[in-house]
């Protein structure tokens, strides 16, 4: 009998327990900082309209937009690199 | 919270606190003719936030000058005394003009500090993209 094949499929089965999604996702350090920046894109977006009706100074809406500026600009480059790295791991040839 | 970000908060505090500055600057400019004016200063004090580690710039509270006010003889003004004399506000113009332009320069160096944390940033980010 070829165990060889038995041992492969008893690796494959044992390692499939990590490829199971995790089932809280606000937890892990990508999850936090996809909080992070949806509170910052919420929070500029708060002070756009507050500046709108006259309740928060210039100052307060230019640094909000900013900081939503800085965020996007990062979530977007890290999303860019992420989709490249899996387009990458995609045309691996199995 | 990155450096960035609380070096944004940091300038934007500055840029509030001159503006404020400006403000009580021209409210002296406009009653330099108002009988009995005393000219607002105002301070400035560094306010520490312990949860972001940053000290950021606040207006204190405003206090008046209590210079001696000037003198005007007009014997036919309502206000004036026995003497013919009336007090009139304590605003030199001049030191109003200078404050303002102090303030103008500490707003566009406040300007120039959050232009070079925001082109920081992105030149950063830069290197990710090819």
């Amino acid at each position: 009998m070829d165990s060889t094949a038995l041992s492969a499929v008893q690796n494959y089965s044992a390692s499939r327990a990590a490829t199971q999604p995790s089932k809280t996702p606000g937890d892990s350090m990508f999850g936090r900082m996809a909080m992070d920046f949806t509170q910052t894109l919420a929070q500029g977006e708060q002070v756009a309209q507050q500046s709108m009706t006259g309740d928060a100074d210039p100052h307060a809406l230019v640094q909000a937009l900013a900081q939503t500026e800085l965020a996007v600009e990062t979530a977007v480059t890290v999303r860019n690199k992420v989709v490249e790295a899996y387009q990458e791991i995609l045309r691996m040839p199995v | 919270m990155s450096d960035f970000s609380k070096a944004l908060g940091v300038s934007a505090s500055g840029l509030q606190a001159q503006a404020t500055r400006l403000r009580h600057l021209s409210e002296n400019i406009s009653n330099a003719d108002t009988p009995g004016y005393r000219r607002k200063t105002v301070p400035f004090r560094t306010e520490f936030d312990a949860g972001t580690d940053v000290s950021k710039v606040e207006v204190g509270r405003v206090s008046l000058d209590d210079g001696e006010l000037e003198r005007i003889f007009d014997p036919s003004h309502p206000m004036a005394d026995e003497t013919g004399y009336f007090e009139g506000s304590n605003v030199n113009l001049l030191i109003e003009l200078a404050d303002a332009r102090e303030a103008q320069r500490s707003y566009e160096a406040n300007l120039k500090m959050f232009e070079q944390a925001r082109q920081m940033s992105s030149g950063l980010l830069q290197l990710l993209r090819r």
